[in-house]
């Protein structure tokens, strides 16, 4: 996955270029609102990752120019203020996310993950720890052996994998997995949750519980 | 002399009391002098009938002056032949005096009213004087003196009442302004109503607004220095989490670089956890239009999307946290309430030791919504409780915060008209925080 970063601290641009290569993105790094804005005139990425405070053009102004320009190019805005109307204003504009500094780590992954896929063709293959899922042929395995699992627990793990290291709620899961309106009541979330947990055991991972709240899927370490 | 009370008192009673001793002294002279004269008619009288006798050819030795028995006075009186000044009858020792006027004279030690007259009793002159003592003319005096006197003092008193009461009237402007400035909040800067106040005051109060109105804007100053502070901070400490982030999953074999790291990313986040709490402080200084910026929101929502950090500091510190969110609807700003809601949790954290459970609510009580958040931690003290909430009391020396994040709550909590109180924890030894909204 090929990211551009426009961050003008070079602190925070070296260590987000890090990060995002240590979970397998490829960066490009400009500093520079009206560099950004060349380069996203024939935009090689997949996720644009924007600093709102820039020299030249800052990045309210970089989005504007790229949806003028009609690209539909994922955007998420970074910014150090976090006053409602930067944000509103942000969105918009036309930014798709929105994320305040100093941000957990995961969070960014997450989130930039997440725009990748919205453009993305639906046939990335997941894997985390031991575990593979295609999506494409519906086949799940830890290591070398196939795993088992029903069309619900392929779903609930699916969208936990897509929202690695984040916490998200029974009522988010049912509706990623239930997008019809199927009535589904959270104590089956957590039925599969517990059948998912049995399963997953060698697997390098862990779904840890949010009591009263929902789940997080991490990797163990 | 240094209040208004008292300089007027004393411009007020001080010429009053002036004015009345001059009227009193007049008074006195007014009351003595006819009794003086008439006390003096009497002696003249005295004389008169005297000369009349001698003149008559009673002779000088069979005189006598009429007295009354219950004459308080003595009296004397002497005939002398002029020439050589030979005593004739009376007593010997009596003053002569000059002239036919009453005047003072000393008898025996004892201030004595003399009078003489010349007559002429078978063409030999002979010098006629009577004098008399001045005890009673005296008690008539000081009968005179001590009524002024009492008259005067109680006169005084009650003018000095009087006055005092009209001043304190006159004064109660000043009062009523003293006290609405003391009920004043902290942070209260709005301008006084000039036109609640007297005429005099006005200017005063003009004065003072414009103060306010200079100190308003040094604190809105100060509020936007510090937001751009904590602003300007985020970068760099945004950078080097990251950095020390990386470098932990390079050095994670050498346990001296762990140690090291660790204590480094402790030092970061504390420096975030603070910044924060600058900017959450800057936030929650009531202004007048902060309430035009309330939108209905629901607790439980703002909660949830603090979720993701609450779990990474609990895990960090192997503590179990729970929610139990129930719908909770206000109005309110958004991004104050998710300070309160972070401080709240945070505090919670802090305090709670590894293993323990920390467990944050959202529900409708019967006023609007509140939020609980309850710990097993050592819990706060009663006697403790009330200060819990002043900015920079820490309830033990080990925990690492700086003593802002419960005022944050409080202040918060103010702009919003709900109530932050502490109690027990329902179930554990730990505290219970709750934060009551009103719809």
């Amino acid at each position: 996955m090929q990211v551009l970063l426009v961050e003008d601290d070079a602190v925070l641009s070296d260590g987000l270029t890090r990060v995002l290569q240590s979970h397998g993105m490829q960066v490009d790094v400009a500093a520079d609102g009206l560099v950004a804005d060349k380069l996203l005139l024939n935009p090689r990425c997949s996720v644009a990752v924007l600093d709102i405070g820039l020299p030249g053009i800052d990045g309210f102004e970089v989005v504007r120019r790229l949806r003028a320009r009609g690209s539909l190019l994922p955007v998420l805005l970074l910014t150090a203020r976090d006053a409602v109307e930067d944000r509103v204003r942000g969105l918009e504009l036309g930014a798709d996310d929105y994320l305040v500094k100093p941000f957990a780590t995961a969070e960014l992954v997450a989130r930039i993950r997440a725009l990748a896929r919205r453009n993305a063709a639906p046939t990335s293959i997941l894997s985390v720890g031991q575990l593979t899922l295609d999506p494409d042929t519906r086949r799940a395995r830890i290591g070398a052996r196939t795993l088992d699992l029903s069309v619900r627990e392929w779903a609930v793990l699916e969208y936990l994998l897509h929202q690695l290291g984040r916490v998200v709620s029974k009522q988010q899961i049912i509706e990623a997995i239930l997008p019809w309106g199927d009535d589904l009541t959270t104590n089956a979330v957590e039925v599969y949750v517990s059948r998912l947990r049995l399963k997953l055991q060698d697997a390098g991972i862990e779904i840890r519980t949010i009591r009263g709240f929902g789940y997080m899927l991490e990797a163990n370490v | 002399m240094n209040s208004i009370r008292l300089r007027l008192l004393a411009w007020l009673v001080g010429p009053i009391l002036l004015f009345n001793f001059a009227v009193a002294s007049l008074t006195y002279l007014l009351a003595w002098t006819p009794a003086q004269r008439a006390f003096d008619d009497s002696l003249r009288a005295h004389a008169v009938a005297l000369a009349q006798d001698l003149r008559a050819g009673i002779d000088p030795a069979r005189l006598v002056l009429a007295r009354e028995p219950e004459d308080l006075d003595s009296a004397w009186f002497s005939v002398r032949a002029t020439s050589g000044g030979r005593l004739l009858a009376g007593r010997a020792n009596l003053p002569v005096a000059a002239g036919s006027q009453v005047r003072d004279a000393m008898l025996d030690g004892e201030t004595v009213r003399v009078t003489s007259r010349v007559v002429a009793v078978d063409g030999e002159a002979l010098a006629l004087t009577v004098a008399t003592t001045v005890r009673q003319r005296q008690q008539v005096r000081s009968t005179i003196v001590r009524a002024l006197v009492l008259l005067e003092v109680a006169f005084t008193l009650s003018l000095g009442g009087l006055a005092w009461f009209s001043i304190s009237n006159g004064l109660a402007p000043l009062a009523r302004l003293r006290s609405a400035l003391n009920r004043r909040e902290r942070a209260d800067l709005a301008p006084l109503d000039p036109a609640a106040t007297p005429r005099e005051l006005a200017a005063v109060v003009i004065a003072f607004n414009s103060l306010l109105a200079r100190l308003a804007a040094s604190a809105r100053s100060q509020d936007a220095f510090l937001a751009d502070v904590a602003h300007q901070l985020r970068n760099p400490l945004a950078g080097a989490k990251l950095q020390l982030e990386w470098l932990a999953t390079r050095h994670q074999a050498d346990p001296d670089s762990v140690r090291a790291l660790a204590l480094m990313k402790q030092a970061n986040e504390r420096m975030i956890r603070q910044t924060s709490q600058l900017l959450a402080l800057a936030r929650a200084e009531p202004s007048r239009s902060i309430r035009a910026r309330f939108k209905p929101l629901d607790l439980a929502a703002l909660v949830a999307e603090s979720v993701q950090l609450f779990v990474t500091q609990a895990a960090g510190r192997g503590i179990d946290l729970g929610f139990e969110l129930d719908p909770a609807p206000l109005r309110g700003e958004r991004f104050m309430l998710r300070d309160l809601v972070d401080n709240l949790v945070d505090n919670a954290l802090r305090y709670t030791p590894q293993g323990g459970t920390v467990t944050v609510r959202t529900s409708m009580g019967s006023d609007g919504a509140v939020l609980e958040v309850e710990d097993s931690g050592p819990g706060i003290p009663a006697a403790k409780r009330a200060r819990v909430f002043q900015r920079h009391v820490r309830l033990d020396q080990q925990s690492s915060g700086s003593g802002l994040g419960l005022a944050i709550v409080r202040d918060i909590a103010k702009v919003h008209g709900a109530t932050a109180a502490v109690a027990d924890a329902h179930g554990s030894s730990g505290a219970l925080f709750t934060v009551k909204f009103k719809i």
